[in-house]
């Protein structure tokens, strides 16, 4: 077995023995669910005498709209909390040390950890997604099954590049916390380039309007969002790995 | 053949020195101790050696191959124990010794075997099933010599491997690092227990603020480092040859002590040569029964302080 998969066999072990895999899946499910609850019952929630009258009929596009955004910004807090630690700590702890002094790569060790984290988070976004959907179709009726599918998708290629850019920072830096800030400053400095008239074509903070124009079954492709959102992730990790190996353990 | 040699190896953090210059050559088949204060860089050359840390300047070898950081090559032939071995706290003992097994592309049945063979070495086999989160220090440091022996290494690099182990966990771990150099294992190993290192390395290293001190045998070091003393024990009062020897221009002090009929002298010589001659000569036309003749060689500990100690600013 190569190394790859024998730590990456550890690593997912860890996130269920921890119960970090139970915690985002139940964290995506309730959102997942909590999205059209809310938005259907969101009249009944806000006492008859208030603004309850000012509150539009929600549809389903606003249903599929308001998932994609708490997937971009829900998941993008968990997916830092969750993976600042993946590294920083390990190198904090002295666990990094006892298992790189064994024929390991620095680039199986730190892919293996953002694939665990990837496979983690992909668990959980298909379990919040059918949920979603399935709350929708009963409460607004059927958003468009392959729509929706891809909306999901176009976000979590996004929450995986928050966890590459979070896996990233917690090779550079000894403490979770400060990986988490950084992270947390990059990101925020990313989802605001995609408001940018030069950038929006191409930052990965535009995958989520993309989803949302996909979901409401409107707008065009933004092909060069995915082809760089994609390279971005591999351009991070592979920058992770050559700061992370020249690290002292 | 060289187990382990580095010529010039220097490792600066800024302007701070950790080893400077560090040349060693250790034979194979040797328990090597490697001693020195707090920071004084024992630990920074054994991660070179690991190959988890660079060197500034200078190079070292590892079973013939060149240490590199994180070479893969190197690292299936060494064992590692850092000082805190570090787990996850997750895992069970024997998980943990599985992950090292794969790691190393050992087979299921080869692991499950060594497994066995490694936990009932270092007497863990009881609480092999226990999360590591509720081992105790001495036990995590079992466990960290166990994983550090699945590969069967070459060489074995130890910090301070029987730091939280109590008397018997420290007995039993140096009988285990005798066996091992028996087997024909290299095992480099820092301590600050130097009764331990006294006990089963037959060569040292004295290491401080970065510099080799003093690389020697065991024996030759405490030999170099005698005091020149003879101890002499009587099985009657012995007044009239003491008297005798403070007569003696080689003598330069006689220390006397009595218990019940027995007088024990420990004499210092000037000229340790005349005094290799002429004591038995005199003992023997003294008429008194001797019980003892020795000479005193001073403990690795005295040793390193008067190395080390006397370095101190």
């Amino acid at each position: 077995m190569s190394s790859f998969f024998v730590l990456f066999r550890k690593e997912f072990k860890g996130q269920l023995r921890t119960y970090r895999l139970l915690i985002v899946v139940a964290v995506f499910f309730v959102f997942g669910l909590g999205t059209p609850l809310l938005l259907k019952y969101l009249h009944a929630l806000v006492p008859a005498d208030s603004v309850a009258t000012s509150i539009p009929e929600f549809t389903t596009a606003d249903v599929v709209k308001s998932y994609i955004s708490s997937l971009g910004q829900l998941g993008l807090i968990a997916a830092i909390l969750v993976a600042m630690g993946s590294i920083a700590s390990e190198r904090e702890s002295g666990t990094a040390a006892m298992t790189l002094s064994k024929p390991v790569g620095c680039g199986s060790f730190i892919l293996a950890k953002l694939a665990a984290l990837a496979v983690t988070f992909g668990v959980a976004i298909a379990v919040g997604a059918v949920g979603c959907y399935l709350y929708t179709v009963v409460l607004f009726g059927n958003p468009g099954g392959f729509h929706f599918f891809v909306a999901t998708l176009l976000g979590a290629l996004y929450l995986l590049f928050c966890l590459a850019v979070t896996v990233m920072y917690s090779g550079f830096v000894k403490s979770p916390i400060a990986a988490g800030g950084l992270s947390l400053v990059t990101l925020a400095a990313i989802a605001g380039t995609a408001g940018l008239p030069g950038m929006k074509d191409y930052s990965p903070g535009a995958l989520l309007s993309w989803a949302d124009n996909v979901a409401s079954a409107g707008g065009p492709n933004s092909w060069w969002v995915l082809i760089v959102s994609v390279a971005l992730v591999i351009i991070t990790t592979v920058i992770g790995w050559q700061v992370f190996k020249r690290k002292e353990l | 053949m060289t187990a382990i040699r580095c010529q010039g190896l220097t490792k600066r953090y800024g302007s701070i020195v950790a080893l400077d210059n560090l040349d060693l050559t250790i034979e194979e088949k040797v328990i090597f101790g490697f001693l020195g204060p707090n920071g004084a860089g024992k630990t920074t050359a054994l991660k070179i050696f690991a190959g988890l840390s660079r060197s500034t300047s200078g190079k070292a070898w590892v079973v013939g191959e060149e240490v590199v950081s994180h070479s893969r090559s190197l690292q299936s032939k060494i064992g590692y124990l850092p000082e805190e071995p570090a787990f996850y706290n997750w895992m069970t003992g024997r998980e943990y010794l599985t992950f090292v097994g794969q790691i190393f592309g050992l087979s299921s049945r080869d692991i499950v075997k060594r497994c066995n063979e490694l936990l009932e070495l270092v007497d863990l086999s009881r609480d092999a099933s226990r999360r590591v989160s509720g081992y105790s220090r001495g036990m995590r440091q079992r466990l960290g010599i166990a994983q550090a022996l699945m590969n069967k290494p070459s060489v074995l690099f130890l910090d301070e491997p029987c730091s939280a182990l109590d008397p018997l966990g420290r007995a039993e771990v140096l009988e285990t690092l005798v066996r091992l150099k028996e087997q024909a294992t290299t095992i480099f190993m820092s301590s600050h227990i130097l009764a331990d290192v006294e006990r089963v390395c037959g060569t040292v290293g004295i290491i401080d603020r970065g510099r080799l001190v003093v690389e020697s045998g065991v024996e030759e070091l405490l030999q170099r480092f005698a005091h020149h003393v003879f101890e002499i024990e009587f099985e009657e009062p012995a007044a009239s040859f003491v008297r005798l020897l403070e007569s003696m221009p080689w003598v330069e002090r006689v220390a006397v002590e009595e218990a019940g009929n027995v007088s024990r002298l420990m004499v210092r010589a000037r000229d340790e040569t005349r005094a290799k001659l002429e004591l038995p000569r005199m003992i023997a036309e003294s008429g008194l029964t001797l019980r003892q003749y020795q000479m005193v060689l001073p403990t690795l500990e005295e040793v390193f302080i008067e190395l080390v100690g006397n370095r101190k600013d």
